[in-house]
């Protein structure tokens, strides 16, 4: 393939601005997908992804365009556009030489178009803004224009309005993406240098390898090294994506596509690493993906105990197609076995537990997210804690440091008033206010992660109909004024409910908590009491009174086995809580309290 | 005891059941009391290896809202002919000598003098049960139970009658879907009497949406005055696909509240015994010597065997149901000459816990060696005994004489304390 007629671009945008739609027709103007086959954002394969209507990982295709009577073959990648999946759009703008920054005009720019605006020019890739939904009654492009170049940096005077709705302007996009995105440069006689940007596991045909090819080639039969990992394949199959695996016996200098060959041990393959050819001239390895920030934390773990391993393999193969999440094992004397967690957000880690549970037919209990403290050792040393559990004693450290972000907040003018309220009740420091256009607004604060975290985001929805917009980047550091809030139950610690926390919100908290518990937790033949403890200070304190009456009125011989039958599966349902000290605590006690959300009890 | 100071300690075990939820005392009365003849029959009968005897006839006039027995309205049906496959069934079933039998149901009695004589007549030329039990109950309905009905009962080898009157209310009554009056249930009961029995049990309801603590303890009074031997009476349970259990869910028909149910519970145990009808399971009340053995070898996890749809079997550890279906029960009982449609036979630690779930309803209680015993439980350590000690030091159960029941404190949480006993 002359790879001067191959053009590699990323569509990026604030989520919903409709990248997903666009790619749609430009799947339809260029025949890749007939009319028959066409559905509402094809590109979101995922049940997931369908159900919540965003794209959660990017999806590469390749389609063809005729201009000026040469053949040019698009490859396109599809990103999501929440902030939490910002490591798919930073891998897939490694694969390419430019990017679209769609921008919904009624919408105007927000604040993950910024975001993803900067990844792209970072990696210096050629940026065409667009100007989408421009059939809206409420488009507003001129005022967008501005918008763009205030907060972007980057000249919109010439960009194309179009619909992917109608599909007004797609055929002249094409056009101008030959026009202005650069081919790929790497030479297709150099030696093979290709980047492992994604991988599925096919039960049938093993794991199917997604590459962009930067230098050389490679045809199939051709036996590949995988440099990170160091382990060599021969080339089975080859092909690109149509958005249907199409197989074309080879893949070339700036080509996408896919590779297979009989890899069965997902450790085998590491995402972001460099495939040259087996016995080849020796190559430097590509640049690869820096390792994802984690943000935070949370501890799964499997609702039935025997199901440890078949969790084990879940997060195995799910780390497969998305590389962004960690895992390490931990024990909890409450909940049992299970693992570690870090995720790039609260959304990250929501997909990541649905899909566990989904894909690996799992049931799962959670512990509330966390972020990553700091704490500095009276002895001197300073170490990380990745969970509330780690807090030492009080008189064990000196001080706790934890993660502060730097937000920048988008929102119409009018919400500047409840914004700041919200930002002062979480612990939020101003930094500055610039004015985007008339009417839109970005607000700078500093604020503690762990805030973000908790229900800040929420409120920000709510109290801005959800037109405020968020987006974060951890800056550092800063002592706070922290403290381990312990949850007791007949006085024996539920470590899986253990947080740290504000002191000016420990109390609250705690009180939230144990009303939650009182709910759940069943009556049991003794009185139960609730406790919130600050190390060994209680702040509130419920009772769960003991059961009064449980018996049957009947009991006769024909009744026998069903009634015992019943007792039993009481029994079993008993068995399968978590016990804690003498107190059986059902997971829908945790679930209802590490799902966190305010509620009165 | 003077009257008097029985009035004394009734009012004392009231007050301590309404004021503080649960008086001293889990039990009153004395198990095997009555005449020593009465006591040594009663004790064989409980012990005998041969099993009892259940009939299931499952006809009634209209259906109970609240009631999950199997039975169907009689109008249309097939009696005679349910009658016949009842005695091909007890041909191909039923063993010699039951040291009890019990007509239930259903409704027995609304089978006519005719077919009620031939089935008793003819279950007894099958089993010779005439001679061999202590206790031969028959389930009556007020609105089919007349004076010749109850002698025929009696002269065909009778010897305790049960009368569901469920309620003193006639509204109630209508609530319930009952086919009488309580006119009706007071006659029925007289002409038991009249014709001659000696052993009469009437069923109660309590705990029902309608029924305030103020006049079931009335109620109590007033069935007091009958004098029945014994009464049973059950909290309402909504159960499954029934209309009450529909309309709960409806929010048509509310439960009562726990403290009004637990109110109910200790003033019938109270107002009952001071009647002289002692509880002797969680929901059965005797003159000493007239509790029912039948039900009591159930409780004691013994053999039996069980005729008509719906009935149960549990004869050697092996239990079998027949078809909850009158059709499908006859075609198996003439087609396949037997009408079990499932069977379970438990494990060793499964029989055992539940023998102490069964005994622990009970005044007697459980015998941790008896139950190991007819479990064939003796793979170490005993966990019901176990469970059993911890509980009494808990004060749920207490010890007498090498057996265990449920404490005063116990008693309302029978099926909780019953869970830590079964496998
Ligand atoms: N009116 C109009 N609606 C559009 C247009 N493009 C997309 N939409 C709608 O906007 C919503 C979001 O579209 P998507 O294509 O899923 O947006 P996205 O950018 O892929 O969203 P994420 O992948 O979640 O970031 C959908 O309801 C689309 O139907 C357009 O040009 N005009
Ligand atoms: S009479 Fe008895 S068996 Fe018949 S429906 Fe009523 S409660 Fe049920
Ligand atoms: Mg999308």
């Amino acid at each position: 393939m002359d790879r001067t007629l191959i053009r590699n671009f990323s569509i990026i945008a604030h989520i919903d601005h409709g990248k997903s739609t666009l790619a749609d027709r430009i799947l339809e103007v260029t025949g890749a997908v007939d009319k028959r086959q066409m559905r509402a954002q094809l590109l979101d394969s995922m049940d997931l992804e369908r159900e919540r209507g965003i794209t959660i990982k990017a999806s590469a295709v390749t389609v063809w365009h005729t201009y000026q009577g040469r053949k040019y073959q698009l490859n396109l990648i599809d990103t999501p556009g929440h902030v939490d999946f910002n490591y798919e759009v930073q891998k897939s703008l490694q694969a390419c030489e430019g990017a679209l920054l769609l921008v919904d005009c009624s919408q105007g720019v927000e604040a993950q178009t910024v975001a993803n605006a900067y990844l792209a020019i970072e990696c210096n890739l050629e940026i065409l803004p667009v100007l989408n939904k421009i059939d809206l009654p409420h488009a507003r492009p001129d005022e967008i224009v501005e918008e763009i170049e205030n907060a972007v940096g980057v000249d919109a005077t010439d960009a194309l309005k179009v619909s992917g709705k109608t599909g007004a302007g797609v055929a002249e996009l094409l056009d101008r993406i030959v026009e202005r995105i650069p081919a790929p440069k790497g030479s297709p006689d150099a030696p093979l240098r290709a980047l492992i940007f994604d991988a599925v596991y096919d039960e049938f045909r093993g794991i199917i390898v997604y590459l962009r090819v930067f230098e050389g080639s490679i045809s199939e039969r051709q036996v590949a090294h995988m440099l990170g990992t160091d382990r060599v394949y021969e080339a089975i199959e080859l092909g690109c994506f149509t958005p249907t695996m199409k197989r074309t016996g080879g893949l070339t200098a700036g080509e996408v596509g896919y590779f297979i060959s009989n890899i069965k041990t997902l450790g085998d393959v590491r995402i972001g690493d460099t495939i040259t050819l087996h016995k080849g001239p020796k190559v430097e390895m590509l640049p690869g993906y820096r390792p994802p920030v984690h943000m935070v934390y949370a501890d799964f773990y499997p609702t039935n105990n025997g199901d440890f391993e078949h969790l084990r393999e879940g997060l195995e193969t799910l780390s497969l197609s998305d590389s962004s999440f960690s895992y390490e094992p931990v024990t909890s004397e409450a909940l049992g076995f299970g693992f570690r967690c870090g995720f790039l957000g609260l959304l990250h880690m929501e997909i990541v537990q649905e899909r566990l549970e989904r894909e690996h037919d799992l049931d799962m209990v959670q512990t509330a997210p966390t972020v990553t403290y700091r704490v500095k050792m009276a002895a001197g040393e300073e170490k990380e804690i990745h969970s509330p559990g780690q807090l030492p004693q009080p008189d064990k450290y000196e001080e706790v440091l934890e993660p502060y972000a730097r937000i920048t907040v988008m929102v119409p003018s009018e919400y500047i008033g409840p914004m700041m309220q919200i930002c002062a009740d979480h612990r939020a420091q101003f930094v500055r206010q610039d004015h985007l256009s008339a009417t839109r607004v970005q607000l700078v604060y500093d604020i503690p992660l762990a805030e973000i975290i908790y229900d800040f985001y929420d409120k920000l929805k709510s109290s801005t109909r959800g037109y405020g917009t968020l987006n974060y980047e951890i800056t550092g550091y800063k002592q706070g004024e922290l403290v381990k809030l312990r949850i007791l139950v007949n006085g024996a610690e539920v470590d899986a409910l253990t947080t740290i926390v504000h002191k000016d919100q420990a109390e609250y908290r705690g009180r939230q908590i144990i009303k939650k518990l009182r709910k759940e937790i069943p009556r049991h033949l003794f009185e139960i009491a609730l406790q919130a403890a600050i190390d060994s200070r209680v702040i509130a304190r419920e009772t769960i009174s003991a059961l009064r009456k449980d018996v049957l009125a009947k009991c006769y011989g024909g009744d026998v086995s069903r009634k015992r039958k019943l007792l039993e599966k009481q029994k079993e349902g008993k068995r399968r809580m978590r016990q804690v000290g003498n107190v059986d605590i059902p997971q829908k006690a945790f679930l209802s309290v590490l799902g966190g959300g305010e509620e009165d009890g | 005891m003077p009257a008097s100071t029985a009035r004394g300690l009734v009012c004392a075990v009231v007050s301590a059941a309404l004021e503080h939820g649960v008086p001293e005392a889990g039990w009153t009365g004395d198990p095997g009391a009555g005449s020593a003849e009465r006591a040594r029959a009663v004790e064989a009968a409980l012990a005998s290896a041969q099993p009892s005897l259940y009939v299931h006839v499952p006809f009634c006039v209209t259906k109970c809202h609240y009631c999950d027995f199997y039975s169907l309205p009689a109008q249309g049906e097939p009696i005679s002919a349910t009658v016949d496959a009842l005695l091909v069934e007890a041909e191909q079933r039923a063993t010699p000598r039951p040291p009890t039998v019990f007509l239930g149901g259903g409704t027995p009695s609304l089978l006519s003098v005719t077919e009620l004589a031939r089935l008793l007549d003819r279950l007894d030329d099958l089993t010779g049960f005439r001679a061999s039990a202590v206790e031969v109950t028959v389930e009556c309905n007020p609105e089919s139970l007349d004076e010749e009905k109850a002698a025929c009962l009696l002269e065909h080898g009778a010897t305790r009658v049960s009368i569901g009157f469920q309620s003193l209310h006639e509204r109630t009554l209508e609530l319930f879907g009952r086919a009488h009056t309580v006119d009706d249930s007071f006659r029925a009961y007289a002409a038991a009497r009249a014709a001659g029995a000696r052993n009469v049990n009437v069923d109660f309801i309590y705990a029902h949406p309608e029924l305030t603590s103020e006049q079931w303890t009335r109620d109590l009074a007033r069935i007091a005055t009958l004098e029945p031997e014994h009464v049973s009476a059950y909290n309402l349970t909504f159960e499954e696909d029934t209309p009450f259990r529909r309309w709960l869910e409806q929010g048509r028909l509310q439960r009562s509240s726990e403290d009004v149910e637990l109110e109910q519970f200790w003033t019938t145990r109270a107002r009952l015994a001071a009647s002289g009808l002692h509880a002797y399971e969680i929901s059965n009340f005797a003159r000493s010597g007239r509790e029912c053995v039948h039900n009591e070898r159930y409780w004691r996890n013994a053999d039996y065997v069980g005729i008509g749809p719906s009935a149960v079997s549990h004869v050697a550890g092996l239990r079998r149901g027949n078809a909850r279906s009158r059709a499908k029960w006859s075609a198996d009982v003439e087609q396949r000459g037997c009408a079990a449609e499932w069977e379970e036979r438990l494990a060793p630690r499964a029989r055992l816990g539940e023998t102490w779930w069964l005994g622990l309803r009970t005044r007697r209680g459980v015998e941790p060696a008896r139950a190991r015993a007819l479990a064939g439980f003796d793979s170490g350590e005993d966990p019901c005994e176990r469970a059993a000690l911890d509980l009494a030091r808990d004060g749920f159960l207490e010890a007498r004489e090498g057996r265990y029941a449920l404490s005063a404190r116990g008693l309302p949480l029978a099926d909780a304390l019953a869970r830590r006993f079964l496998a």
